[in-house]
């Protein structure tokens, strides 16, 4: 409990209250301004919770939620299973696929299904060519194309979360069921699943949620009652109209309160049932099954059909991007380099500010994550909880909400928002999570006798981090980098409140080039672009990472995979 | 002269008091054991010697510099070894850069730092096994090379925790002798803390037995298992029949004390030096199971402490034999290095040695 310490606290809680703290409550204060007057008053959610369009689009947004759960569970249980108990080849490519919509952008999944989809998109042609069919099809616009994308795009987290179930269940609760006679499909409904209800929770807390702030499906597929897009909506377009103006900021306030309630609720539950519900001791691998021909075969098939819908998003984008004027044929005959040419030649300001922006979204990320991760993991400092409570609150809050609070925030009083810093800024504060979750979690590992022990050799404090913490950090602490890199440099929701001509980032260039009709090509290789960036990141932590741990620790515990 | 002092040494935990005022001196060259039950304290003791733990109270001087009047001396400053429970080798290092550490960081030439840390490790066993991760080597390898890393800037103190205790039992003793010789060898002065009292007699110099944060006793480890000071240290070191009864005639000019026992024998034994006894202190005859001896008849020559029992069990064990005896219903434990033909149910006598039975509270 040094004095440095003490002061290194107090310096991290003075960032958080500056640009995640004050605000929020800027925010949240406006949203009790009564339009028109210096009042003070309930009326703006009084007035949200009596129009009954309002009133509708937090019903829709519910339904939606519990549709895409729904969706994520039923496809997410066999997938989860599969992968994470039975024994086959390509497992690793497999799951590398089926959970590759977590890095990939969410817009860009939508774009691609629209044109694969679409009305007149590829499905629709050939099976009107094949003559199956008379009229298109309405594959994707509506509440099903909806559910499907979202669906796509969350299912990773139902599967990451439930196979780490099935994994760190005790085989013994499953051999004790097998030997009172319950077998196969029953022992894992009363047995197997049960058990995993905590890790299950844990992911499907976030499929609820992203409805409640996802605003950019709905709004691309033509659907917009719902909580976030009308939210968008109301601020992004009528500004000026006061009561649109308020309406929309409530939005936005429900849902922020919306998510942080279930996902605290959620959190509450599965901290406590971890404790009482799991045993210890479970070999690093779990149970693992042979499977019989015929279950190893669908499940192939399975597998093969889900990721075809995962790799769909890159191969289409891939084919618009390389090509003009693909419409009313199924696949592009025009071949070009132009959209790249757009990209590169006439608006490389995009790319710029995309990686200028992350870049020092992420220097700021890594510097405060670090510390952060030091003082809630090594000292017992009065505040550092709840340091780490309001930084993992982040994960939860719709983007939007910081959007719109930092709008409301640097304008006037403290006019940040007048100069491009704001965006690196707004950056960091919305993917906080990303880095300190990996270098808080690697902490927790990091036995503190190897600090200790370089301490009584005669090495101070600070030369002790870089030495040893560090380099034992650095697994954790490299996935961190590349995934805080990966978040920062598709967000959206909230740069788009925040950029003015001149600080647009790729994603905000997509969604401008999709939004003013211009060519949707410049717009597919723009995503496109941001996919194979994200992939070169993953590959370059995947050889450096893996290649680093296993020279240093061998195959044994610590090195896994 | 003593060479680490300790005074008056406070540390809390919340409302845990882990160390609770505690005196210790360690002499140079000396090897002192940390003795006692789990969660006496131990470690934190040791944790507040090197400086990984604040104390909030008392001090301590090391080699005539004080680690805490003047400032807090910080565990790098205090030119001090360790030797960590878990061990705590780095997995990223290699074994050389382990045992190397601590030297780069001093403005030493690199081939003296080479030498060194290579003379170190063959001393502790390990030459030619520098170039090995520690994940690649045994536990017991791993130990060493934690020792090593400890030796190798030669430490004026050398502390150890536990270092033996996740070894199995053959390596565990092979080991005892063999830090005890190096550190002999090198001068150092060591504290070492351990739970297990076998260790602890063998290894040290003399012993200090804590007991909840508190010192109980300290001595030798001829002292401590002839004349523990209390019943804790009797109990904790070896094994020692406890009969309770109270003090029948107390005759502080002799060392001699009769104590009519709860089943109305009156034994003859022996009063510690400095004990003040009073007729009805309650008090325990205290005697080890080797000092009992036992008889199939009544010995003619025996008057003194002689008990007529029963045998409820018998163990044999290689090496002695032992018999839990049933006096008036309480068990007396009696071992004997000889093999006596003598079957459970049988009556006997068993006569408490005066000159070994001890008065003890
Ligand atoms: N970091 C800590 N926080 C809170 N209490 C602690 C901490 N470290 C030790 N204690 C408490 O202080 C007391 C002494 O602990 P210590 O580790 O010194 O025991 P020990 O004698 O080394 O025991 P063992 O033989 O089990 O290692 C115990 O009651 C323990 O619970
Ligand atoms: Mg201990």
């Amino acid at each position: 409990m040094t004095r440095g310490n003490v002061s290194l606290t107090a310096f991290l809680w003075s960032v958080i209250a500056f640009l995640v703290i004050y605000p929020l409550s800027v925010l949240v204060i406006e949203s009790f301004k009564i339009a028109g007057s210096t009042g003070w008053g309930l009326a703006n959610y009084l007035g949200f919770f009596k129009d009954t369009y309002y009133l509708k689009t937090f019903w829709n947004t519910l339904v939606l939620s519990t549709l895409v759960l729904l969706t994520t569970t039923l496809f997410g249980v066999p997938l989860a299973y599969i992968l994470a108990r039975y024994r086959h080849r390509g497992k690793t490519v497999f799951t590398a696929l089926i959970l590759l919509p977590i890095v990939l952008p969410a817009f860009a999944g939508v774009f691609a299904f629209i044109i694969f989809f679409g009305k007149f998109g590829t499905l629709n042609l050939i099976l009107m060519e094949s003559g199956l069919i008379k009229a298109p099809i309405n594959f994707i616009y509506g509440t099903h194309g909806l559910v499907f994308i979202q669906s796509l795009h969350l299912l990773p987290f139902i599967v990451l979360s439930l196979s780490a179930g099935f994994t760190n269940i005790d085989p013994a609760f499953e051999e004790a069921a097998e030997v009172e006679g319950a077998s196969g499909f029953w022992r894992f409904i009363t047995v197997t699943l049960p058990l995993c209800t905590p890790s299950y929770l844990a992911g499907a807390v976030i499929v609820f949620l992203w409805p409640f702030t996802d605003w950019l499906t709905p709004l691309i597929l033509g659907k917009v009652d719902f909580l976030p897009s009308v939210a968008y909506i109301n601020i992004a377009y009528h500004f000026t109209d006061m009561h649109r103006k308020y309406m929309g900021i409530v939005a936005v306030v429900v849902s922020s309160v919306v998510c942080i309630v279930l996902f605290v609720l959620a959190r509450r539950w599965v901290e406590r049932k971890k404790y009482t519900g799991l045993s210890k001791g479970t070999t690093s691998e779990g149970r693992v099954i042979e499977p019989g021909p015929v279950i190893k075969y669908g499940s192939y098939l399975y597998m093969l059909a889900i990721s075809f819908v995962v790799l769909l998003i890159p191969i289409v984008l891939g084919l618009s991007a390389f090509s003009r004027r693909w419409v009313f044929e199924p696949f592009p005959t025009y071949w070009t380099l132009d959209n790249f040419r757009a990209i590169f030649f006439e608006s490389p300001l995009l790319i710029k500010n995309s990686f200028l922006f992350s870049g020092i979204a992420l220097v700021f990320g890594v510097v405060f994550g670090l510390m952060a991760a030091y003082v809630i993991v090594r000292t017992r400092i009065w505040g550092t909880n709840a340091l780490d409570f309001v930084i993992t609150l982040m994960l939860a809050f719709p983007g939007m909400a910081v959007g719109v609070s930092y709008m409301l925030a640097f304008w006037k009083d403290i006019p940040l928002a007048t100069h491009w810093i704001i965006m690196p800024l707004a950056l960091f504060a919305r993917r906080l999570p990303y880095f300190l979750r990996m270098a808080h979690s690697s902490y927790l590992q990091l036995d503190i006798s190897l600090e200790e022990a370089s301490e009584v050799s005669g090495v101070g404090k600070f030369k002790t981090f870089f030495y040893i913490s560090l380099p034992l950090l650095i697994k954790g602490v490299l996935v961190g980098v590349v995934m805080f890199f990966i978040m920062a440099f598709q967000e959206i929701s909230t740069a788009i409140f925040l950029y003015r001509g001149g600080w647009e980032t790729l994603p905000i260039g997509i969604y401008l080039n999709w939004h003013r009709g211009m060519e949707f090509g410049i717009a597919a290789a723009m995503a496109f672009l941001m996919i194979v960036i994200t992939f070169i990141l993953l590959l370059i932590i995947s050889r450096i990472g893996g290649g680093i741990m296993k020279a240093a620790w061998g195959p044994g515990p610590g090195g896994k995979r | 002269m003593a060479f680490i002092e300790i005074k008056n040494l406070l540390k809390r935990y919340g409302k845990v008091v882990a160390v609770n005022h505690i005196d210790l001196e360690v002499k140079q060259g000396e090897m002192l054991t940390l003795l006692g039950p789990s969660g006496c304290g131990k470690t934190t003791t040791l944790r507040c010697i090197a400086g990984l733990e604040k104390p909030e109270d008392g001090d301590i001087v090391i080699d005539g510099r004080s680690m805490l009047a003047e400032g807090f001396v910080q565990p790098s400053d205090r030119g001090i070894g360790m030797v960590f429970q878990n061990y705590a080798v780095w997995p990223h290092m290699k074994v050389f850069n382990n045992v190397a550490y601590g030297l780069k960081f001093q403005k030493i030439p690199k081939r003296t730092i080479r030498e060194r840390s290579l003379q170190v490790l063959e001393m502790v066993g390990l030459g030619g096994l520098e170039d090995r991760y520690p994940g690649q080597l045994s536990g017991g390898q791993q130990q060493r090379v934690a020792l090593a890393r400890a030796l190798v800037r030669n430490p004026k103190v050398l502390l150890l925790d536990e270092p033996l205790s996740n070894l199995d039992a053959k390596l565990r003793e092979k080991m005892r002798f063999e830090i005890k010789s190096l550190v002999r060898r090198m001068g150092m002065t060591a504290v070492y803390v351990t739970h297990d009292q076998a260790e602890a007699m063998v290894i040290s110099d003399r012993i200090v037995v804590m007991d909840s944060g508190n010192v109980v006793q300290i001595g030798t480890a001829q002292d401590i298992y002839q004349t523990p000071a209390n019943r804790f240290v009797a109990d904790f070191i070896g094994a020692m029949n406890f009969i309770s009864g109270e003090v029948l005639t107390a005759a502080p000019e002799t060392d001699s004390t009769y104590v009519k026992t709860e089943f109305n024998e009156t034994l003859l034994c022996k009063t510690p030096a400095g004990m003040l006894l009073r007729q009805g202190d309650r008090v325990f005859a205290s005697i080890r199971p080797e000092d009992v001896e036992i008889f199939s008849e009544r010995p003619e020559e025996k008057s003194e402490n002689l008990i007529k029992g029963t045998i409820a069990h018998k163990a044999y064990l290689g090496n002695f034999l032992f018999f839990f005896v049933t006096v008036n219903g309480h068990t007396i434990r009696v071992q004997v290095a000889h093999y006596i033909p003598l079957e459970e149910g049988a009556d006997i006598y068993i006569s408490l040695n005066p000159q070994k039975c001890m008065v003890l509270v």
